[in-house]
């Protein structure tokens, strides 16, 4: 009783609410991907001689390289020649100066996913670097952080104004023949978001970026490279909604992050994309690379991901701990619904000694849909006294989808110690019938063991974001309420 | 470098096929064969295969098949070690395999009724026997290339409603001292409420690098009960691999419990496949391995229909530059409502090259379910150690405490006492040589 009732609130999760298309002329590179589109995109952003290079040659090493297989995701064969790799809103000629200068329809656009640019200050000094399709429009805040020293800005400024920062961290921690979609996104990265933080700077706020894909048939190839100098601290957030349609789209990102001595690295994920239709038709194909590298002693590096969205995602930030007592985190939501897969999970490689990591993973799976957590937890032999703590588990709402959990568990060093749980199981009926009897009604109860479930990684969400996200894993609860 | 290890096993089988082997087998043989040719031996890059790169300790050596061995047989722990001790006191039938034949003059023969044992060789020749060799080879290469080149193995009966009462105790050795191969092929087919033990104990020449190669078709009828344990302590140099396909009817219940000691390299593997419901695995091990020694213990549980649980447990004990392996996978099918599946792999790395390597892993296509697992990996736990000192117990003294304790817990679960005593005494002489080793 009480499962189908959840499976029908989640099911109102699929009800895209962000479905909307904005009609703006696009300037677009030519179909298909080619080294003359390259030559384009790096053109378009009048990049430097070496920038090129770099990306062909990643397009060189991409075209040897095979599609990875061994995730627990189906789809149709892609056809990298069928998709555009650049568009760009038309004003890219004279890109505006201030607000005012911004297209009202993108304006629009940002209105109806929540982030009205003209009230940003008041929206708990938080700076967004709205990417709308793949150039950046507009950039708030950047006085206030100026004065702090941070550079934040669209990746292609970052190219143009900051070559020797750009240049010495990027690739340095997703090499550009990682793997097929860094590789990809290598060649033909259309935009991102550059930050970097100066020694002993505390970013004086949230830095956030909402990606939005936008015009049909756009692959979105994002590149976001931060650098926490020696003593810093940055809390990032990402937030992701797509307009529905039906064509499957590819999306490859790549997110690097540095943490230098003794800086931190926050970096929040909400990504609600498209997830195709209740009968599994269109949605979004998600094959993302995030890596961050405690390159530093004292480093440390937290990632949290709330994944709502998404026909296909397949996922697996990680951390490197290479610098002494430096520290990794995962913390993840993964909701799959209808016939969305989810692939996801961490890899934690502990290098340095004294290093520690914490991985806490809730998958729930509903509908049709298949929910997988892959991770590897890594001790190298100098790793002395390396401590990982990991636990992944798994709610299934129904009994037509299905949860996995595949975790590597290496360990070279004797003084290291790793403990890793894992449980799937459904809403228990114990709990169910002790909330109840103690007066709530079924959907709250429902409502409030999900959330339970989910508590320990909705914790670590930035306020700003913890509102979003609770709102995308209790739209659920709400509607079961009455 | 030997090009191609692959086609020296090929070319035994040339050697060896025909010998009045019905035409099912012969066919099953060919087509075993060339599913190994084309797969070849596993190595990392094959998943299942991924911490126990078989391709990389089979490389040095090229091997000949083992000869039959007819002569007198020393089994006493000076040729065959330690383990030649284990289960001495228990009351049991043996039944002695050398170099991977079955040699009924040194077996017991008075097996009681409704119990029967037979050669392999001679057990295809009855019709029907295929049904028995359900080991799917195209999933399998190791399994492959034993199907294309088993000579022997062990084919145990039990008829239904029988009680097999004492255990039956296997003991396999190896007193060949060159690098030959041993493929055997063991069947245990339990009737319906038949119940039977069975031990196992793996033993071989000091020094030779043979390849044991055994793999155990175990059918459980209805409301059957197996106990099944092993003790595995074969010669330094050799490769063991075992394979036990294990399918349960409803109800039915198997215990094993397999101790790994010997063998540079050690694979211990089950594949248990639930076909009614109410039936219970438990498929626990442990590992007590040094110098270079893999010992790898895995374990595939495919609940196919509701109802039924399984439960592994391993513990594993590294010390010098040894490496554990345990790999568990628990699938439950869709509609397979009710299971309960739970995997446990503790680990103690007792030196600074030892290490572990765990990958427990759930596939799981139904909701009503409770499943879990669990990894641990760790050292000695410097607290305890030094309570223990600090009572004035001399310091390996005090480690040998703790890591028998830690043993212990699974130790604890074997459920015939004689034979749970035994299993305590190998590891305890295995610390003692430790013990030895490091002083």
């Amino acid at each position: 009783m009480a499962v189908r009732e959840t499976v029908e609130t989640v099911d109102e999760v699929g009800k895209y609410k962000y479905g909307f298309f904005t009609d703006i002329e696009s300037e677009k590179a030519p179909k298909g991907l080619n080294e003359d589109t390259i030559r384009f995109i790096s053109a378009k952003k009048d990049e430097p001689e070496w920038m090129l290079e770099w990306r062909l040659e990643a397009y060189r090493r991409w075209l040897t390289m095979q599609e990875p297989s061994w995730a627990k995701v189906n789809y149709p064969e892609i056809d990298f020649q069928d998709a555009y790799y650049y568009s760009a809103p038309k004003s890219d000629e004279d890109r505006p100066k201030s607000l005012d200068e911004v297209d009202p329809k993108l304006l629009e656009t940002y209105e109806k996913l929540g982030i009205p640019l003209s009230e940003q200050k008041m929206l708990a000094g938080v700076a967004v670097d709205a990417v709308f399709d793949s150039v950046s429009v507009a950039t708030t805040f950047k006085g206030k952080l100026k004065e702090a020293g941070v550079i934040f800005c669209p990746m292609s400024e970052a190219i143009r104004d900051y070559p020797d920062l750009v240049r010495k961290y990027l690739g340095s921690v997703v090499p550009v023949s990682d793997n097929f979609y860094a590789t990809l996104n290598s060649a033909v990265f259309s935009d991102g978001s550059f930050v970097y933080i100066p020694k002993g700077v505390r970013c004086p706020m949230e830095l956030s970026t909402y990606f939005r894909i936008n015009e049909a048939q756009t692959g979105q190839f994002e590149r976001t490279l931060i650098v926490a100098d020696e003593g810093s601290y940055v809390s990032y957030l990402e937030g992701c909604t797509a307009p529905m349609r039906d064509e499957n789209q590819v999306h490859a990102a790549v997110v690097e992050l540095v943490a230098l001595e003794g800086a931190e690295i926050k970096y929040s994920t909400v990504q609600n994309w498209y997830p195709g239709d209740e009968n599994g038709k269109g949605g979004i194909y998600n094959f993302v690379t995030k890596r961050g590298d405690c390159r530093g002693a004292d480093s440390k590096i937290s990632w949290t991901q709330v994944e709502t969205g998404s026909a296909v995602t397949w996922k697996y930030p990680s951390c490197i701990l290479r610098g002494d007592n430096s520290v990794g985190e995962f913390y993840s939501i993964a909701i799959s619904n209808n016939y969305q897969q989810v692939d996801s999970g961490t890899k934690m490689i502990h290098l340095g000694k004294n290093t520690s990591s914490r991985i806490i993973s809730k998958g729930i799976s509903a509908g049709k849909s298949s929910n997988t957590y892959r991770g590897l937890v890594s001790v190298h032999k100098k790793a002395e006294d390396a401590r990982n703590f990991t636990q992944c588990d798994s709610l299934l709402v129904g009994d037509k989808c299905s949860a996995h959990t595949v975790p590597y568990i290496e360990s070279k060093n004797p003084s290291a110690v790793l403990e890793h749980e894992a449980t799937t199981s459904k809403i228990s009926e114990d709990q169910l019938f002790y909330c109840m009897q103690r007066g709530l009604g079924e959907e709250e109860a429902v409502a409030l063991l999900v959330n339970g479930f989910c508590r320990d990684v909705l914790q670590q969400l930035p306020m700003e974001f913890a509102v979003e996200a609770q709102k995308l894993v209790g739209i659920s609860l709400e509607g079961s309420v009455g | 470098m030997t090009a191609n290890i692959e086609e020296q096993y090929l070319e035994a089988f040339g050697a060896l096929a025909p010998q009045g082997d019905p035409a099912w087998l012969l066919a099953r043989r060919r087509m075993a064969r060339d599913i190994f040719a084309a797969a070849g031996f596993p190595h990392r890059r094959v998943e299942a295969w991924r911490y126990t790169d078989l391709r990389r300790a089979l490389a040095k050596d090229g091997y000949v098949p083992a000869q039959r061995f007819d002569g007198p047989l020393a089994y006493d722990a000076e040729t065959v070690g330690p383990g030649a001790a284990a289960f001495g006191d228990v009351e049991r039938h043996m039944l002695v395999c050398v170099n991977g034949f079955f040699r009924p003059d040194l077996s017991s023969a008075d097996l009681p009724e409704g119990v029967s044992v037979k050669p392999l060789s001679e057990a295809v020749k009855e019709t029907g026997f295929e049904e028995f060799l359900t080991t799917d080879d195209n999933l399998h290469p190791i399994n492959a290339l034993n199907s294309a080149l088993m000579q022997d193995g062990l084919v145990i009966r039990v008829d239904a409603g029988k009680d097999a009462g004492k255990p039956l105790h296997m003991v396999h050795v190896t007193t060949s001292s060159g690098a030959s191969a041993a493929h055997m092929r063991h069947v245990i087919a339990l009737g319906k409420g038949a119940k039977l033990s069975l031990l196992e104990t793996h033993l071989g020449q000091g020094g030779a690098g043979y390849l044991a190669n055994h793999v155990t078709e175990t059918h459980l009828g209805e409301g059957a009960a197996l106990t099944h344990i092993k003790l595995q302590d074969e010669a330094k140099d050799a490769l063991h691999l075992a394979a036990n396909n294990l399918r349960l009817s409803a109800d039915a219940k198997y215990y094993g419990f397999v101790l790994a000691l010997g063998a540079r390299l050690s694979r211990h593997e089950t594949d248990a496949v639930f076909k009614g419901e109410g039936a219970h695995a438990d498929m626990h091990g442990a590992l007590a391995l040094r110098g270079k020694q893999l010992g790898d213990i895995s374990t595939y549980v495919d609940h196919a229909v509701p109802g039924c649980s399984s439960n592994a447990h391993v513990k594993s004990v590294l010390d010098e530059e040894a490496t554990g392996v345990f790999q568990g996978c628990v699938l439950v099918a869709k509609d397979a409502q009710k299971t309960d599946g739970r995997q446990l792999s503790n680990a103690l790395l007792l030196s600074r090259d030892a290490g572990m390597n765990a990958k427990p892993e759930l596939e799981i296509y139904a909701d009503d379910v409770q499943c879990a697992h669990g990894s641990t990996i760790g050292e000695l736990d410097e607290t305890a150690l030094f309570y223990l000192r600090s009572r004035g117990i001399d310091e390996a003294t005090a480690r040998s405490l703790l890591i028998r304790a830690f043993l212990d817990e699974v130790l604890e679960t074997i459920p015939l006492d004689g034979v749970k005593q035994d299993i305590g005494s190998q590891i305890d002489v295995w610390f003692r040589a430790s013990a030895l080793a490091g002083s």
